[in-house]
């Protein structure tokens, strides 16, 4: 009895032994990139839209073979565009030693709070999304982004959009207590004092506000000519739809984060006359952005929006940097580094990107605009 | 501008008036704070949802339908969360009220998913939209005059149902002490889980309202809205029903005018810190009654 339960168990440890040694082995074949972003959740919506650009570039990665014979596999890491689940996610990510690069986080309260992980664990980290200025400090060299800042967009909007595109010159603010949409409210004042545009009035909200009504009564008794939707789709859309109910007929606009197909479908008809500005606008890309919007069709089912496509840069950025330095966390951060000007710059689909020193890059802005239910380009 | 935040107010606090009655009659009757209400006011809000975009329901068919199955869910919270509880301390009961309600906002998520949905387009009737009255600047849309008039029949109608029916008086019966009215022949279960189905309802149908006027809907949305109106319910004094219309007016209104004349980031922070005040002033409420502590013998 005794020789038979320590065969079995001697048997047993071998079996175990055999099968941590394959997937382990099988493992390192691999190459992981954390990809962080919300899945679940309110702002759901912006993270189908990162894991459609990523798992497009994956499949075009691994079926051409993979980065030097390795395949490439994504986790994804879901932070609910939350500071606390950002750190969660980040504090994952970078005690798994196997991951060598993170794309995200999409919402810039989440990348403010993990940035100072990954730079205390050395993880280089680009985000497709992250728009707001102070990032690139916090960054401390281990932070890339392919999308504009807020200091651009803000001063974008306030000095061209609104007087400018729409015509306007009184302007009511509604923003959100979070960073990004704080730090574009910023920007777009001082660049409204510059253009001479007049703001109203500015009344922030809480995430998760349903119920605007007071805030726009009190803004719309100094009747402005158009409103900023300073903040996400979901509370953009529903200030629209009470902004109608209450006699607002002007113009409304907003940035990077009301470009969401949610945003038509919660507002309704009070979508209409909506303009928005994104980094990336499929009729106005060059060849290699339309070719994407015609793949991205195919595999996602619906039209590109720009947070795919910098999504898929950001994977294509990488595969790049990966296959020349290998999967390395500080090699990969200096070979990002080393993409910083226009000779060295990634041309993808959203265009040419290069980083300054604090990771930030300079894009254009196209301006869209909701007419007829759907979003168009507005010029 | 003041009479437009005073009608912003009143929409508000119709509705946090009928989640408020829920809150205040359950704890008249078992004595617990059914933190679950407010996921059965977002029950209503996903049921008229499916009913109007799966089934094709027309708008007024769904509200009802809707509301009756927030009845039966609410007599299902009581069943299976509440009665095995019923002789346990009122801390087993008070967790399990959270725990059902993180429970039902899971399942939500599940059924539906997480994402916002919007109200299906076309599903209210036209009119809705058009402007019905106008006076000093202030327009009311007809669905504003459905929101109030709904509001103020559902008061009516429960008032009449507590002080005009045997059923009624039954649940005061319960309600007063639980012990004596079963030894007068109520059959005290029945009666409790009629007051879950009555509140249940009235949850529902603020639910769909609320779902059908700001046009998002989602699992979550139930907690916020649950927290206020349990706010309004204290304010009012638990257990009365009058007070709990009143303490939602109230608190819906200083919300409003809180948000519109002093600070909108800080609009929560002014109904709550509106609650604080009324309580410290009047423990028990504006109609509640302090109850001295005494012991128990069965």
């Amino acid at each position: 009895m005794r020789n038979k339960r320590t065969f079995l168990f001697a048997g047993l440890v071998l079996a175990l032994a055999l099968v941590f040694g394959f997937t382990t082995g099988a493992m390192a074949a691999n190459i992981k990139i954390g990809v962080a972003a919300p899945y679940t959740g309110n702002l759901a919506s912006y993270g189908d839209n990162i894991k459609a650009g990523v798992s497009l570039k994956l499949q075009e990665i691994n079926d051409a073979g993979g980065i030097n014979g390795q395949k490439v596999e994504l986790v994804w890491g879901d932070d609910l565009c939350q500071p606390k689940d950002a750190g969660t996610v980040g504090a994952k990510f970078a005690a798994d030693k196997s991951i060598v690069a993170v794309i995200g986080h999409l919402c810039s309260s989440a990348t403010l709070a993990a940035m100072p992980i990954y730079v205390r664990n050395g993880m280089p980290t680009i985000s497709p999304t992250s728009t707001n200025p102070t990032i690139g400090d916090v960054g401390k060299g281990w932070f890339f982004r392919n999308c504009y800042t807020d200091d651009f967009q803000g001063k974008y909007l306030a000095s061209y959009v609104v007087p400018k595109l729409l015509g306007k010159n009184k302007v009511a603010i509604f923003y959100e207590n979070n960073d990004y949409a704080i730090g574009l409210k910023d920007s777009f004042v001082a660049g409204a004092q510059e253009s001479g545009v007049t703001v109203t009035g500015a009344e922030a909200y809480m995430t998760g506000t349903t119920d605007f009504t007071p805030q726009l009564t009190k803004l719309m008794a100094d009747k402005p000519e158009a409103i900023f939707l300073c903040g996400y789709h979901p509370e953009g859309a529903l200030i629209a739809g009470q902004g109608r109910k209450l006699g607002f007929d002007g113009p409304l606009f907003g940035a990077d984060g009301i470009d969401n197909v949610d945003y038509i479908n919660i507002a309704g008809k009070a979508a209409e006359n909506t303009y928005c500005t994104v980094p990336f606008l499929a009729q106005s890309a060059g060849p290699a952005g339309q070719d994407f919007a015609v793949r991205f069709k195919k595999s996602a089912g619906r039209d590109v929006d720009w947070m795919s496509a910098n999504a898929y840069d950001c994977l294509g950025i990488l595969a790049q940097v990966i296959g020349k330095v290998g999967p390395d966390r500080k090699k990969i951060r200096d070979g990002l580094a080393a993409i910083n000007s226009e000779a060295t710059g990634y041309k993808g689909v959203t265009g040419l990107t290069y980083f300054d020193e604090k990771g930030n890059c300079s894009k254009p802005a196209f301006v869209k605009l909701v007419k007829g239910g759907e979003f168009v380009a507005a010029e | 501008m003041f009479l437009q935040q005073l009608v912003n107010g009143l929409t508000i606090g119709g509705i946090y008036a009928m989640i408020a009655v829920g809150y205040t009659m359950i704890y008249g009757v078992i004595q617990l704070i059914n933190f679950a209400h407010g996921e059965i006011y977002m029950l209503g809000a996903f049921f008229a949802f499916t009913f109007i975009s799966f089934l094709g329901l027309p708008f007024y068919a769904a509200f009802l339908l809707s509301m009756a199955c927030c009845a039966v869910c609410g007599m299902l919270l009581d069943i299976f969360a509440y009665r095995p509880l019923r002789q346990s301390p009122r801390l087993a009961a008070l967790i399990t009220a959270i725990g059902m309600s993180i429970f039902l906002q899971n399942l939500a998520m599940v059924i539906w998913g997480s994402r916002p949905k919007p109200f299906p387009q076309g599903a209210l009737p036209a009119y809705f939209e058009e402007t019905a009255v106008t006076f000093s600047g202030v327009s009311l849309s007809w669905f504003h005059l459905f929101i109030f008039a709904i509001t103020l029949m559902m008061m009516i109608g429960l008032n009449l149902i507590i002080q005009k029916t045997r059923w009624g008086k039954a649940m005061r019966a319960v309600a007063q002490n639980k012990t004596m009215a079963a030894l007068t022949g109520i059959n005290v279960n029945r009666v409790i889980s009629y007051t879950f189905a009555l509140a249940g309802s009235l949850g529902g149908a603020a639910g769909i309202m609320v779902g059908a006027y700001y046009n998002s809907l989602y699992p979550t949305m139930g907690y916020i809205a649950g927290v206020k109106a349990f706010a309004a319910a204290v304010l009012g004094g638990i257990g009365s029903v009058p007070g709990a219309m009143l303490g939602g007016v109230v608190l819906g209104v200083a919300e409003a005018l809180g948000a519109g004349y002093l600070s909108s980031l800080y609009r929560d922070g002014i109904s709550y810190a509106v609650m604080i005040i009324v309580i410290i002033l009047i423990p028990a409420g504006l109609f509640g009654k302090l109850i001295k502590e005494t012991k128990k013998s069965m």
